[in-house]
């Protein structure tokens, strides 16, 4: 199906890409050098509400997640896995867990940003995944670090009220935790600047995604997934609220410029899964390279949402900012049931207008994999609109199969090609 | 199993399946119904027909046997399903069952719960689990048309308290030789699917028979611990004890862990539970107790006299693995010998592989 391979295509370098870099080296830098000055370190799952550490004159947080997501990026997620392979940990566990603890039991060599500095408390979210309370749960037990648990129920359906509440009483019981350990006073005031912060990036953050409205997209989901690191890095700060804002801009302006990653796009799919680190380049130009592109993901599309929505509903501007951040736990897909991702899957293939679904079955994560075979059936039968899944691990290249992952993805765009002239006929 | 279950549906009793292991058995009983423990079901679910239309492979084999079970002909014999929360895998199941006995028109009552998971030192979930519990108790109302009575509460409790305190005794016996391991855990095992007043009786008989009978279990074999999510297969255990090894304790989830902390017999349901889950004996699946689980075990290691500890691992079960480094690490500071097994979905006809393992365990510990 391909002619010539164009490794340009796809996944464009752009000027919002390099502020990314410099974003992204800024705060790992400042994390480093303020928690060797001696600010309280906090290491925390990616739902976890940061917003909560601004209210804090000397909190600082890192998400091992986001390191992993990173190291896998970079090249490095195999070396940090087989280190931890090494220390016993079974190769059947989440690469993401794997690369952290190749990391951290490493302290750091091998990593992108040298690592992450050593916490002086840890907080896991369940919700989004549950495995994370075993993986901090190590460092908790080697290093003698607290460990707070953060338990959210999971939702079959939209939030309940009693499950707010009890949201709301943790967040209270970890600021008064972190209050008793670091000395540090808090203020409320500040959350809800942050908090306010988020909503606006999560806001500008959506107008970018919706680029891929337009036919061709003005993006492909790989931009979206590599744009999504300081929503985890500094996510409450008005650096990344300008910096989104800038994206969308700049964004907005090469449709206008008819500049597109994929020209000819004849296919557009949407992705669900994690993002594959370490295939984003490639990936996306060979894709492209066969007049296809990934214009959305369930993964990002689900940024400035509540559980089984992708539009924009994180809209804050005042109130109790814990009972907002309570009701917005479950904004990620992972912790929503397969009725609610159905729904919100939906409401993505008609708004992006997708032509086909590419369901990435990741070894590494359950609670995204588990329910596909049957959402997949699901999608297939009532929105009529062809899918396939793939094999994948997000960061462990080990277990991916670049050949068979294309055979099936190249069959989908076969197969959207025969609906399309079935229709005709 | 299935012949145990029909026998049970023809007394008219109506099936709830559970999973995944502590879920309130007590209150379900003291409704009338006959709760099912989901868990274990590697000697009676053998196909994966069923199951293989719904979960990937890199699924535990828990989550495959329930699915095929739930969703073959057996399963039609449930009257209701209850779950409370678990792990990543096993929260997803009661979607991916909905949706599979939907394809086939049928529809069963199913009862979701939260247990919270925080610890009890770090947020007070009294409140909120209470209001969990009244919720669970209205539903079941609704959904069999039945209504709650304190005091069947307290006949059933402590019946299942009956049957921990027999465990226990049954464990001691099995520890000083006197039943064989695999005979206990094949006990144990079908206990999940009778009703409750028959495990305890098949428990009196069977203490009563190891009492007075011969000695089944080498008296003098080296001691040892075994742990993990599932008991091992049948075959496993034969090939331990053969290896001159006496099981001298378990961590098993669905043995010890199940039976080992005695809840206090009390009338209340709310009370009650608070108490279950807050001092439930340690396991990976209870995510606030997991710090007491090494603790426990070297303390059981101690108490009987154990030197060496097998790993059961279930092929992809994270929980497990993510816990296990540390622990051997730790056990192996204490000159505590481990070995490590895993079993996948498909490996219980082949645990003739691992013979050579265990012996040569044996022989290091001697």
């Amino acid at each position: 199906m391909a002619e010539e391979k164009d490794e340009t295509r796809g996944l464009m370098k752009t000027e919002s890409g390099r502020r990314l870099t410099q974003i992204l080296t800024d705060d790992y830098l400042n994390l480093h050098r303020r928690a060797s000055e001696g600010a309280f370190v906090v290491w925390v799952a990616i739902i976890v509400p940061v917003e909560l550490f601004k209210g804090f004159d000397n909190v600082v947080f890192a998400v091992p997640e986001s390191h992993a997501a990173l190291s896998a990026a970079k090249g490095v997620g195999m070396l940090q896995c087989e280190k931890a392979e090494h220390d016993g940990y079974s190769m059947d566990i989440c690469s993401y867990a794997r690369i952290d603890i190749g990391t951290a039991m490493s302290s750091g060599k091998d990593s992108p940003t040298f690592g992450l500095p050593r916490p002086h408390l840890l907080v896991s979210d369940n919700n989004n995944c549950s495995l994370l309370v075993k993986w901090f749960d190590i460092y908790h037990r080697e290093w003698n670090v607290p460990h707070f648990i953060i338990d959210v129920p999971f939702c079959y359906e939209m939030q309940k009220e009693t499950d707010l509440k009890y949201i709301v009483a943790q967040f209270r019981d970890l600021i008064k935790t972190i209050e008793t350990m670091s000395g540090q006073k808090f203020n409320i005031d500040r959350v809800k600047e942050a908090l306010q912060n988020s909503s606006a990036a999560a806001k500008h953050y959506k107008r970018f995604i919706d680029c891929a409205v337009n036919r061709p997209s003005g993006i492909t989901a790989f931009d979206s997934f590599v744009q999504m690191a300081p929503l985890l890095t500094s996510r409450g700060c008005p650096t990344v609220v300008e910096h989104f804002r800038k994206l969308a801009d700049e964004t907005e302006e090469r449709i206008k410029n008819g500049q597109f990653p994929v020209p000819n796009e004849k296919y557009r799919l949407l992705w669900d899964s994690i993002a594959p680190w370490h295939q984003l380049r490639k990936m996306s130009s060979r894709l492209a390279n066969l007049d296809a592109n990934i214009v959305a993901a369930s993964y990002t599309s689900c940024v400035g949402s509540i559980e089984g929505h992708y539009e924009f509903l994180q809209e804050y501007r005042d109130g109790d900012p814990l009972e907002s951040l309570a009701r917005i736990q479950n904004f990620s897909v992972c912790p929503y049931g397969m009725k609610l991702r159905f729904n919100a899957m939906s409401w993505a293939a008609q708004h992006y207008g997708i032509d086909g679904f590419v369901f990435a079955s990741n070894r590494s994560c359950k609670v995204y994999s588990v329910m596909q075979m049957d959402l997949q059936k699901w999608i297939t039968e009532e929105l009529r609109i062809p899918s396939v899944m793939i094999d994948v691990d997000h960061a462990d290249i080990r277990k991916y199969n670049e050949e068979n992952a294309f055979l099936r993805m190249e069959a989908l765009l076969e197969s959207i090609d025969a609906g399309r002239t079935r229709a005709i006929t | 199993m299935e012949s145990n279950l029909s026998k049970l549906k023809q007394q008219n009793r109506r099936l709830v399946g559970c999973f995944p292991l502590y879920p309130p058995l007590e209150l379900l009983h003291s409704f009338g119904l006959m709760p099912v423990v989901l868990w274990d079901m590697k000697e009676q679910v053998r196909s994966l027909k069923e199951s293989d239309r719904h979960l990937q492979s890199f699924t535990c084999s828990v989550a495959r046997r329930l699915a095929e079970f739930v969703l073959s002909e057996e399963g039609a014999l449930l009257d209701g399903l209850l779950i409370y929360n678990a792990c990543d895998t096993l929260r997803n199941m009661p979607e991916i069952i909905k949706r599979g006995l939907e394809e086939k028109g049928k529809t069963l009552p199913l009862l979701k719960f939260h247990v919270p998971m925080v610890s009890p030192k770090q947020t007070d979930s009294t409140g909120y689990f209470a209001g969990r519990i009244r919720e669970l108790i209205g539903e079941i109302e609704n959904a069999f048309g039945v209504r709650f009575s304190s005091e069947r509460f307290l006949v059933s409790v402590r019946l299942y308290n009956a049957i921990r305190r027999l465990s226990l005794e049954m464990e001691t016996l099995v520890s000083e030789g006197k039943m064989s391991y695999a005979d206990f855990s094949r006990l144990m095992r079908n206990g999940h699917f009778m009703a409750p007043e028959n495990h305890l009786s098949a428990l009196k008989d069977a203490l009563k028979k190891a009492k007075s009978g011969p000695t089944k279990n080498s008296s003098d074999g080296i001691k040892i611990i075994v742990s993990g999510i599932l008991s091992p297969p049948d075959a496993l255990c034969a090939i331990i004890e053969e290896s001159g090894m006496r099981v001298a304790g378990n961590d098993i989830a669905s043995q010890a862990r199940s039976y080992s902390y005695m809840p206090q017999e009390i009338d209340d349901p709310i009370a009650y539970y608070t108490d279950f889950f807050r001092n439930h004996h340690p396991c990976t699946t209870l995510l606030h107790s997991s710090d007491e689980r090494l603790k426990l075990l070297n303390e059981l290691i101690e108490k009987r006299g154990a030197r060496g500890l097998i790993f059961i691992g279930e092929k992809f079960c994270e929980y497990e693995y993510l816990e296990l480094p540390f622990i051997i690490k730790t056990l192996e500071q204490k000159n505590i010998a481990t070995l490590q097994l895993e079993i996948a979905t498909d490996d219980e006809d082949n645990v003739e592989a691992f013979r050579t393992r265990i012996e040569a365990f044996s022989e290091l510990i001697k």
